[in-house]
């Protein structure tokens, strides 16, 4: 086909979506809510299982050892526990270390520590449980270990947020996957009402001898082109709301923090990615959806 | 060429449109297809711009046996004939123009020819300063004439109208099939269905009489315009 001609047929497609302007705006605002929805909640959970990693990396567990502990004693519990594969970031706290941490930990209280003649707390050590779910044999074991007296381990906590966490990727492919079908539907019985209030238009052109790409270039463009602008919008507002929603959290950074809610995504940091994706599914949408639903008018 | 053998056309309604049809159209004929409402014509009509196929029996046109195309051959088969449908079958949403040059983008014309050609075949129905409105806004014997346009601008090797006049007054009829037949002077093969017997009488030429879909009369009578 000439060049001409194909920029006849793009342009079509372009003047297409002012001319049928009430079907492309449907067929836009349809795309434009299905895309928001959807980068929204990706990013909203994408963050809720942040925040419960950032909260199951206080797996910490703390291991004091006996009041008349021998240095021998000391380097032997060392030893075994960085020598044990569950556990990772094995750290001896000595008292002197152990006192500081604990005056910080009081604050403005500190100053009882200075009425004690003697140090209280006991050489420590502190490690992280790499599988949280390993928690109870692994602290058996280190509990067995000669010297150590206590072994302290958040236990519930971590079954707790086990189950949380399990439930809540069950919810998340629900709702994604809820969320992709009804915008699909939508999508499509939009699409194809707007394709079927222009049916008339595709079969005369098959009669006066129009080839089938010859008649979907121009709709491809148009679906492309309504896809393009949606996701373009759904960026927008995407990065509106979501802005919103994440200042909310870190206006009060400090109490937020307390409950693992750090680390999380600012929009800044996707934000050309979610562009990018919202634009290509909208055209994909637009455009596919366009063509698939042109299907039966053209076999004439 | 148009050639028809044994064609039956019979619709899902039950209906028995076109039985055992045999008819052979040579290059360069110019043919009138006569007969009541419901006989048939537009039937066969449909047969020869391949938007039927037959039940039984085969369509051969400009040398394609249309039952066995398929696909894109279709769109190419289409490009070589003009047709004037009897409902116009205009894009309503187009301007005059555009559907018109719509039919040369199919083609695959030069932006060049199209500007030449598009207010040429306008002018030959007269409706060249319509070039601008909408399709729709035109009256239905205007839309007749852009459908005329429209079938003249591939100057195709055959022209098919179906009902070319019923939209029109006595005068612009006479003028119209004056155009066909100086159309068909220029070597294209004209078949012209209608149901108006003084216009087949007065022009004359080859008339096939459809009669509840079979072929009841075919002969070249002398028309009073070569007469004059
Ligand atoms: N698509 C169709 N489905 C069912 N019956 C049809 C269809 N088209 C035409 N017919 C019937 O076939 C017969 C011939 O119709 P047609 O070829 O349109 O006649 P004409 O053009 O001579 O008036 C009529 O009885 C008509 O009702
Ligand atoms: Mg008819």
């Amino acid at each position: 086909m000439r060049t001409s001609n194909v920029s006849y047929l793009v342009k079509k497609g372009i003047t297409s979506v002012w001319k049928n302007f009430v079907m492309s705006f449907a067929s836009f605002s349809i795309l434009l809510v299905s895309l928001l929805q959807i980068s929204i909640a990706v990013l909203v959970m994408t963050n809720i299982d942040i925040i419960m990693g950032n909260i199951e990396d206080m797996n910490q567990i703390s291991i004091f050892v006996v009041e008349d502990i021998t240095d021998a004693q000391l380097d032997h519990i060392k030893s075994v526990l960085n020598n044990n594969a569950d556990l990772t970031d094995v750290q001896y706290i000595s008292p002197d270390e152990g006192k500081i941490r604990f005056n910080e930990n009081l604050g403005e209280y500190a100053e009882i520590m200075e009425y004690l003649e003697e140090n209280p707390v006991p050489h420590s050590f502190f490690a992280r449980v790499k599988d949280i779910q390993r928690i109870r044999p692994v602290v058996t074991a280190v509990q067995s270990i000669d010297g150590v007296e206590e072994v302290r381990a958040p236990y519930d906590f971590a079954s707790a947020l086990q189950n949380i966490r399990k439930t809540f990727s069950v919810i998340v492919i629900g709702v994604m996957a809820t969320l992709v079908l009804v915008s699909i539907v939508i999508i499509s019985n939009t699409i194809r009402s707007s394709v079927f209030a222009r049916r008339n238009e595709i079969t005369i052109m098959k009669y006066v001898g129009a080839t089938n790409g010859f008649i979907k270039l121009p709709f491809f463009v148009e679906g492309m082109f309504v896809g393009v602008v949606a996701g373009a919008a759904s960026w927008g507002l995407t990065w509106f709301v979501y802005d919103s929603i994440f200042s909310l959290f870190t206006d009060n950074f400090t109490l937020w923090e307390m409950f693992g809610f750090f680390n999380l995504i600012p929009f800044d940091g996707v934000c050309w990615t979610v562009l990018g994706i919202n634009c290509a599914a909208g055209a994909l949408l637009g455009a596919v959806g366009t063509i698939i639903s042109m299907g039966k008018y053209l076999k004439v | 060429m148009v050639e028809m053998k044994n064609v039956n056309v019979h619709y899902s309604s039950g209906v028995d449109a076109l039985v055992d049809v045999n008819l052979r159209i040579n290059d360069g004929e110019f043919v009138f297809i006569v007969g009541e409402s419901g006989a048939g014509k537009s039937t066969l009509m449909k047969l020869m711009m391949r938007e039927l196929v037959p039940s039984s029996g085969r369509v051969f046109v400009n040398g394609y046996n249309l039952s066995k195309l398929k696909g894109n051959r279709v769109a190419k088969f289409r490009r070589s004939i003009g047709v004037v449908f009897q409902e116009f079958r205009l894009i309503q949403d187009f301007t005059v123009y555009e559907n018109v040059s719509f039919v040369l983008r199919i083609a695959d014309q030069s932006g060049k020819y199209i500007r030449q050609r598009v207010p040429y075949v306008l002018n030959l129905v007269e409706l060249a300063h319509k070039a601008k409105s909408r399709t729709k806004e035109l009256s239905g014997g205007e839309q007749q004439r852009v459908a005329i346009a429209r079938a003249l601008a591939n100057d195709p090797g055959l022209l098919i109208v179906d009902e070319p006049t019923g939209n029109l007054d006595p005068k612009r009829s006479y003028e119209i099939v004056g155009l066909l037949k100086e159309i068909n002077r220029c070597g294209t093969t004209v078949v012209m269905i209608t149901h108006e017997h003084e216009l087949v009488r007065y022009f004359g030429g080859r008339i096939i009489n459809l009669d509840k879909g079979t072929i009841t009369f075919d002969e070249t009578i002398g028309g009073n315009d070569e007469n004059e």
